[in-house]
């Protein structure tokens, strides 16, 4: 076992991508939910760069999307919690289930 | 056993550890630290597949700009920590099953799965072939990717930007 | 002059149309407007005989539907049969029209009584007029309505409404054979027009289990309407209508449709011994079973029913026995004489306002002018010698002597006796013998002209059928075709034998009613005989019984079934529904998070499913 092999990756990604779901499904903490969504980003980055090195056609192709990735998650990040800040203006609050406007 | 597969499993397990700690921590701030942790072990996890550019990256803009976002919202926004309880709701269940059942799949899907060979240069030059990559092949998605970073800072401002006019209105 | 056939029945729809819309406001001139609007037609129709008679037949039809390959056409046909069906329908149409403006006098609804009669009289018309089965089955069906409306025009009673929805289910059964027949003509022929079914009969182009079955289901719609067995009860209690409604359309016309309905179809039914033999027997059979419940009948107007349905019977004996002529001379002879006695049925019940027979007597003297026209009426009915119906009586005795059926000979034979003998009956009890003590006075003239018109009628229509004259009758009906049967010459002595068994019939009632002394005779005899026919065999009872007792034990089951399983099923079903429903609404909360719980639950069933299904990319 000199090498740890694709299938070790790809399992840690997915670890990590449904811890960041199921966090981002159940936390009431809307800065929560958003933080586990760049789990879930990183968790793809993940295996955006193992394929890049054990997949089909190695190259540098899946580190540059890697870094694609990244760049739209820091974006999201930061209209996210622009957004999040113009919501607790108006409610006064950042818990995820008091925001049921959908339900109206 | 070498010194590759050790350093992946340590890491792979504070990457967890980290993950479970914002699961189950309660303070809003802890569980950010957490994540830090978890952002620092995915950067190394970079490092051992050969992708050094990324890992510095991850740790710029993850464990330092991100993180450091995700604090300043915590801070500008009020909080009763004690409202999470411990209870199980209904939601949480189906959401767990839910995420449960698509890991046992996923792990099927993934088990055992080994395509081909490894790649053995990619650390090679890593940051400078990336750079020519990215100044050739990858031109027109790096602009937009600029125009995208532009616009979300812009919209990000004008989100955030206390509006008197719309305080007044409701 | 026949050209303007197509015109014939436009009258009476104008009729229909304006009596209608106008029936609050013109009621006064509502009568005049309609004996106007069947008085053209008359007219036109006889114009179109004398044309007939002179010219061929005439044809104009019209493209109306599409479909396919197959056009569905309107229009008019003017055959010998439809011309001399043309005349007797708006002949009798306008003399009821007539009599109804003094019988209807009093009516609330005048208006509406003539609508109905107009769209009646338009629905028969037209169905004479049919240029193929598809025109036909659409008048037939308005016939059955115009009939429906005029049954229960009382209908604030209770009888006439049952009397109505009676004739209606019981020709609709009928008319279901009818369509039946209609559509499996048009699969194997391929064309709804006369000309075409008979062309391809006549070169095989059918089977012939095929052509069996066509003319028996045809023939089903024949009994319906005509009120052949087993279907005849309907034609009694439809005397709940008003007199002149039995006499246009459950005397003269409607129920003579059936008859017309073989009479159109001959050639089918020729090319099938088995459809003819039913045709004949199933008359027969109706024949004596309705004279024989006529023998017992206390009231007027069902006493003529049953005398209705037994000439009926008489006419599908004469086709079904190859009597062509014969058939159609009776039912125009029938037509005349019928309307007639049911004219002045109703004459006598105006005047003496019941239908019972037994409260009347000594009529002749009070009623100077009905009761000659009525014992007219008899007179040709039983056959008496020199009036219409002795000669076609003994047109059909003829043609079934010459089938060879000597049963059914015989049957018919004995019909005629009970014919006049349930006549002559009717005759002396409401016309001789002692009197009421009560004062009638004879009805006005309006009454009586249209009466007196179908009194010469009832006496010399028969000449135009009898070989005494050339039979110009049966040479128009032979002309232009030439697959119809000849007339069929019975024996020498058949006509003497007629004219005994009607004296006979006539002498025995004389015997049996003539005599009484007494007004409030009491002959109600309860031997079983009589009571099987006062109760008419029982048929209703039968009915009864087997179909609604019958409908009812399979309702019983059915209601079980439907309470305990089925709706247990829908309820289950239901409430399965309601759960899975609250189910969904709790997903429904408005919360993101919850959505996107249901999303990957979803998207890990889809690709559970996926794998399942495929085995996935790898394996």
């Amino acid at each position: 076992m000199n090498n740890v092999p694709l299938s070790g990756y790809l399992l840690l990604a997915l670890v990590l991508f449904c811890i960041g779901l199921f966090g981002a499904l159940t936390k009431r903490n809307a800065v929560i939910v958003l933080i586990s969504i760049e789990l879930m980003l990183n968790a793809v980055n993940i295996n955006l760069v193992a394929f890049a090195k054990y997949g089909e056609n190695p190259g540098l192709t899946g580190q540059i999307f890697a870094l694609f990735t990244m760049t739209v998650a820091a974006a999201e990040a930061a209209v996210g919690l622009a957004i999040l800040m113009a919501l607790y203006r108006k409610r006064k609050s950042v818990h995820v289930d008091e925001m049921n406007h959908l339900k109206q | 056993m070498t010194g590759e597969v050790i350093a992946f499993f340590v890491l792979a397990i504070v990457a967890i550890m980290g993950g479970m700690l914002l699961l189950h921590l309660s303070n809003v701030v802890h569980m950010v630290v957490a994540l830090v942790f978890t952002f620092l072990a995915i950067a190394g996890i970079f490092i051992t597949l050969s992708a050094e550019f990324v890992a510095a990256v991850q740790v710029l803009i993850y464990s330092g700009a991100v993180t450091i976002i995700m604090l300043f919202g915590i801070m500008l926004t009020r909080h009763d920590d004690v409202s999470e309880k411990k209870q199980i709701k209904s939601s949480t269940l189906l959401a767990a099953g839910g995420v449960g059942a698509f890991f046992l799949l996923m792990f099927f899907a993934i088990n055992g799965m080994s395509v081909s060979e490894p790649a053995t240069n990619l650390h090679v030059d890593n940051t400078k072939r990336i750079g020519e990559l990215l100044y050739t092949n990858y031109l027109i998605p790096f602009e937009l990717i600029s125009v995208l970073l532009l616009a979300a800072l812009i919209g990000a401002i004008i989100l955030a930007k206390r509006d008197d006019k719309q305080e007044e209105k409701p | 002059m026949v050209h303007y056939a197509f015109m014939i029945p436009l009258f009476p729809l104008l009729s229909f149309l304006l009596h209608l819309l106008f029936r609050k406001r013109v009621r006064s001139i509502a009568p005049i407007l309609g004996c106007i609007c069947t008085l053209v037609p008359l007219v036109l129709s006889v114009g179109v005989l004398i044309a007939r008679f002179q010219g061929t037949t005439y044809t104009k039809e019209i493209e109306w539907l599409s479909l396919g390959k197959t056009a569905i056409t309107m229009g008019v046909v003017i055959t010998p049969l439809n011309a001399m069906m043309l005349v007797i329908v708006s002949l009798v149409s306008f003399l009821v029209h007539v009599y109804s403006k003094e019988y209807m006098k009093d009516s609330e609804r005048l208006g509406t009584y003539y609508s109905y009669l107009g769209l009646f009289t338009f629905a028969m018309l037209g169905l004479v007029m049919s240029v193929n089965v598809v025109q036909l089955y659409i008048f037939w069906e308005l016939v059955g309505v115009g009939s429906f409306l005029l049954i229960g025009f009382h209908y604030t009673s209770l009888a006439a409404r049952a009397a109505a929805k009676k004739a209606f289910i019981m020709t609709r059964i009928g008319d279901v054979g009818l369509l039946i027949g209609i559509i499996l003509l048009y699969w194997k022929t391929g064309s709804f027009s006369f000309a075409a079914i008979f062309q391809s009969v006549a070169s095989g182009g059918i089977s012939q289990e095929m052509i069996t079955v066509t003319a028996l289901l045809i023939f089903v719609g024949a009994i319906g309407k005509s009120g052949q067995l087993p279907l005849h009860t309907w034609l009694p209690d439809a005397m709940e209508g008003p007199t002149p409604v039995s006499a246009l359309i459950h005397a003269a016309t409607m129920v003579a449709a059936g008859v017309y309905l073989v009479a159109i179809m001959y050639p089918l039914f020729l090319a099938s011994s088995v459809a003819m033999t039913t045709v004949a027997v199933i008359g027969g059979i109706t024949a004596i079973f309705a004279a024989s419940i006529g023998l017992v009948q206390d009231d007027l107007k069902r006493v003529l029913a049953y005398s209705t349905v037994s000439q009926l019977g008489y006419m599908m004996l004469a086709l079904g026995s190859g009597g062509y002529d014969a058939g159609v001379f009776h039912l125009m002879t029938h037509a005349f004489f019928k309307a007639l006695l049911f004219l002045a049925a109703g004459s006598v019940i105006h005047a003496v306002h019941t239908q019972n027979i037994r409260e009347m007597g000594g009529l002749w003297n009070k009623l100077k002018f009905t009761g000659p026209l009525f014992v007219v009426g008899a007179l040709s009915l039983s056959g008496f010698p020199l009036f219409a119906g002795f000669f076609s009586k003994d047109a059909i005795f003829a043609a079934v002597y010459h089938d060879g059926r000597y049963v059914l000979f015989f049957i018919a034979l004995l019909t005629a006796f009970l014919t006049s003998l349930y006549m002559f009956r009717l005759v002396f009890l409401v016309f001789f013998g002692p009197a009421a003590e009560k004062i009638y006075r004879e009805n006005s003239i309006i009454l009586l002209a249209p009466m007196v018109v179908l009194g010469i009628l009832a006496v010399v229509a028969g000449y135009i059928g009898s070989s005494w004259f050339g039979a110009p009758l049966q040479r128009f009906l032979h002309d232009g075709t030439t697959s119809l049967p000849l007339e069929a010459h019975g024996p020498v002595w058949l006509p003497y034998v007629a004219i005994l068994i009607s004296l006979a019939g006539i002498g025995v009632a004389y015997v049996r009613y003539g005599r009484r002394k007494d007004f409030h005779h009491e002959n109600t005899s309860s031997s079983p005989v009589t009571m099987l026919l006062k109760n008419k065999y029982y048929v209703d009872e039968v009915y009864g019984v087997i179909f609604v007792k019958g409908a009812a034990f399979i309702g019983t089951i059915f209601v079980f079934v439907e309470r305990y399983i089925i709706e247990g099923m829908v309820g289950t079903l239901a409430s399965t529904v309601q759960w899975l429903a609250k189910c969904g609404s709790a997903f429904q909360n408005g919360q993101v998070q919850r959505y996107g719980a249901v999303a990957i639950t979803g998207l890990a069933l889809m690709l559970l499913l996926f794998i399942v299904l495929t085995g996935g990319y790898l394996q």
